[in-house]
């Protein structure tokens, strides 16, 4: 019988398909990202930590105002909103330093908002955190504060730092 | 609505007001598993050698092809960065059940190409030895230059034809119980976490399958006014019926073990299946939808019913097949999710219509594999042997 | 027959590393999807503080301590930018009372929280607020789905994003028991929260755990004998969420009544 044999059509396409699966490694082996960690049990890109690392921060920590507010600080020590993060109530220092140097005031909220937010009764507090309440329910901690129902500022009588005083 | 946990009001996480996965998760299973069911036809015949379903083998196969080609559409639009879709074959993460799923999509995509070129070859051979021009070199193409075509080489292609059919059906079984797996193995996921989910999948896969090829059968028959094979019909509806009973006892016993075995499951599940699931879980998908078909499929097949009527009422079963199925992706995918996992509330669901991952796109995608197929047969013969030539051979 | 080991005996650790190598041994012969990285770390009930890296980060949320001022669901938002429909870290309100419980967590607890109503007020058992976040498992379900390796756990115990490779796909989303993951309505890729890598990178706390004004959030190494975090791990009296996922948490809370979900 003449003519091309039985098979033939079956190699030119398994030649079809081989070229087509080298090309797809080459291609596949091109498009895995340089850094990556073969190793299924930590199966990622090692450059994905730089990445996130390199974030800028926004936040600085209390340590990041005593560079210009030292002797402020020093005051600070000894009042009763020491612990607290200086940013939380100020804003972040990122809104108010840029590469050492003051661009933007520090904006303070002054509302009542701002102390109430912490120091209103509520029932989901802890017992024995500093609560003030218009009515009822006075104890250790929770205290009666009648001047709690009108629209006066706190911080006309307290000391945002050192509210006790 | 009663609600888990002892809640007295709906709470849901901050992070679950949305439902992530969407139309686009629940169109993704259903064509993937049109793809399988209508394979299923074609392996029926090639492999188990069911004679009535010989004359409907190739359409079954063409029409698995098109689905097949869109099966991974809805994926690819409900990505957020679509264009990063490659990475899942160059870097699988194999402690994922996505990700084999792009090299046994594909591979299962070539399976079919293959089986379908060598069922064409001798038509190709012959068309590129009739035509000239540019469509004569596409033939050319698709011969792969090889422009004989002797009864030694068919009798080859036949073999390979049948192993391949024969490799393709644990492969579809696979590829198909795979997306049920990509469920059923999310432990956060109350509604999903079953061992049954794959079987499910697979099982409602087939019934869907071979329900839309069995409309796009008639529909073509009737459009080209041709006589329908009532021989095969019968046979057809025979298949449909006992895959269906399989799957939906498969979904009664799920529910059924959930239901008595009154552990966290059912805690979840209970307050879903009363409140925000019930008219399109218990109402239409176990309820309506099985129910009908179930008695429609049954009177076609036990009574000796015959002729129009028997068409009209295969018809409407294959419909409701269709649909419930439909229903059963829904409820699965949606549904899973509109549990919070604060295991307090459920999440409200929002139809989009006209946004990336709405309504509308998800009709185009469900369209594309009929226009392909519209496409191709306007190329191919699909019902005539494509050995037997006009001159014959 | 091989003699019943005695808890006394004192060869323990050899023992216990002759189990760890028949494990892992098996591990690494069965099927990576089935068993993934997680099989190898729950064998080892030391991993936390005998792994190789430098430190073990570890998070400990004290519910005795928390005010519910949400100050860290601000500081996260400012400190990462988080857009506004989704949380790395919010805080929930729960209300125990006879008839059920009562849990909300507006905004994600964003501007605090208003007084509950008198009718609460009247009923209620028991009242408190749970700060939540992502609990950086060591079994981490969101690592095991992730189809391409776009998040992934370092041997510090942080579990991390990698923007320029997730695809977006949400299938960690799906399978975190804690709804820590959201897709990003604007990068379109998944996040969430990753401790604030990189402040821990540059040898300053999260900055939840920074502006944390009565001490609920603790942040530190369990590598360092002196840090607050390995006195509270050391004392056993901690709780994590959800331990029935086996997700195996490394934030630790205290005081975790049973109602939190």
């Amino acid at each position: 019988m003449s003519g091309p044999s039985s098979t033939s059509h079956l190699y030119r396409l398994g030649i079809v398909l081989v070229a087509f699966f080298v090309a797809a490694v080459l291609v596949g082996w091109w498009a895995v990202p340089s850094s990556w960690n073969f190793d299924v049990d930590h199966w990622y890109r090692k450059d994905a930590l730089i990445d996130n690392a390199q974030k800028p921060m926004v936040y600085g920590g209390n340590e990041s105002c005593k560079d210009c507010h030292e002797p402020a600080m020093k005051k600070l020590a000894k009042f009763k909103h020491r612990a607290l993060s200086c940013e939380s109530c100020h804003g972040p220092v990122a809104d108010h330093v840029r590469g050492n140097k003051k661009f933007a005031a520090a904006k303070v909220d002054k509302s009542r908002w701002q102390c109430e937010n912490c120091h209103q009764e509520q029932i989901n507090r802890p017992k024995d955190f500093p609560q003030f309440s218009k009515t009822g329910d006075i104890g250790k901690f929770v205290k009666k504060h009648n001047l709690l129902e009108k629209k006066t500022l706190c911080l006309e009588c307290h000391n945002a730092h050192d509210p006790t005083n | 609505m009663e609600l888990p946990g002892d809640a007295l009001v709906n709470f849901i996480f901050p992070n679950n007001a949305k439902v992530w996965w969407s139309v686009m998760i629940v169109l993704y299973p259903y064509l993937t598993g049109l793809m399988a069911g209508a394979f299923v036809v074609s392996a029926l015949s090639h492999v188990f050698k069911i004679k009535e379903f010989k004359p409907i083998a190739n359409f079954a196969l063409i029409a698995a092809f098109c689905f097949g080609l869109f099966a991974a559409t809805p994926l690819l639009v409900h990505l957020g960065q679509p264009q990063r879709a490659y990475e899942i074959y160059v870097t699988p993460h194999l402690t994922s059940a996505m990700s084999i799923f792009g090299y046994f999509y594909s591979g299962y995509l070539v399976l079919l190409m293959i089986e379908i070129w060598l069922i064409y070859r001798p038509y190709f051979t012959r068309m590129a030895n009739q035509t000239k021009g540019f469509m004569g070199f596409i033939w050319y193409l698709l011969t792969l230059g090889q422009l004989e075509y002797n009864p030694a080489s068919a009798k080859v292609d036949q073999k390979i034809i049948a192993v391949l059919a024969g490799i393709g059906i644990p492969w579809a079984s696979v590829l198909h119980g795979y997306v049920g797996f990509v469920f059923g193995s999310v432990k956060a996921v109350a509604w999903w976490a079953t061992a049954l989910q794959p079987f499910i999948f697979l099982s409602s896969a087939i019934v869907s399958g071979m329900a839309v090829l069995f409309l796009m059968y008639t529909f073509i028959r009737w459009r080209q006014r041709q006589a329908y094979d009532f021989a095969m019909v019968r046979k057809y509806m025979a298949f449909l019926w006992g895959i269906f009973i399989l799957d939906y006892a498969l979904e009664v016993i799920e529910l059924a073990f959930v239901v008595y075995e009154r552990g966290y499951h059912w805690s979840l599940i209970e307050p879903l299946l009363k409140g925000p699931l019930f008219d399109s879980y218990a109402i239409m998908q176990m309820g309506i939808l099985s129910v009908t078909p179930l008695l429609i499929l049954g009177y076609v097949v036990l009574s000796n019913i015959s002729g129009r009527m028997m068409i009209h009422m295969a018809n409407f079963g294959s419909l409701i097949l269709l649909l419930q199925v439909l229903f059963m992706r829904f409820n699965v995918v949606v549904g899973g999710q509109l549990i919070s996992k604060s295991e307090r509330g459920f999440v409200d669901f929002e139809w989009e219509i006209l946004a990336k991952e709405g309504i509308l796109t998800a009709i185009v995608l469900f369209v594309a594999p009929f226009v392909t197929y519209y496409i191709i047969s306007r190329f191919i013969p699909i019902f005539d042997d494509p050995a037997a030539g006009k001159e014959g051979s | 027959m091989m003699p019943i080991p005695s808890p006394i005996e004192a060869d323990t650790d050899s023992r216990r590393e002759f189990l760890r190598n028949i494990l892992a041994g098996t591990a690494t012969a069965t099927v990576l999807m089935v068993f993934g990285p997680g099989a190898m770390a729950l064998s080892d009930p030391t991993r936390r503080t005998k792994n190789k890296a430098k430190h073990q980060f570890a998070y400990v949320i004290n519910i005795n301590n928390c005010i519910g001022c949400g100050n860290c669901v601000r500081a996260c938002n400012k400190e990462n930018n988080v857009p506004a429909s989704v949380f790395r870290t919010w805080v929930e309100r729960y209300v125990v009372t006879d008839e059920g419980v009562y849990v909300e967590s507006p905004n994600g607890g964003l501007k605090g929280f208003e007084a509950v109503n008198k009718k609460l007020r009247q009923n209620f058992k028991k009242s408190f607020t749970v700060p939540k976040m992502c609990n950086h498992c060591e079994d981490p379900p969101c690592v095991q789905v992730c189809p391409v390796g776009a998040t992934f756990k370092t041997e510090e115990g942080f579990v991390l994003v990698d923007h320029a490779h997730c695809l977006g796909c949400a299938y960690c989303v799906q399978a975190c028991p804690y709804a820590a993951r959201y897709i990003d309505p604007i990068k379109h890729v998944s996040d969430k929260c990753d401790w604030c890598y990189h402040r821990v990178k540059n040898g300053k706390l999260p900055a939840c755990v920074t502006v944390c004004p009565n001490k609920a959030r603790l942040f530190g190494d369990l590598k360092d004998p002196e840090s607050e975090v390995t006195k509270i791990f050391k004392e056993d009296q901690w709780m994590v969420l959800k331990p029935h996922m086996h997700t195996d948490p490394t934030c630790f809370y205290i005081g975790l009544p049973r109602e939190v979900v």
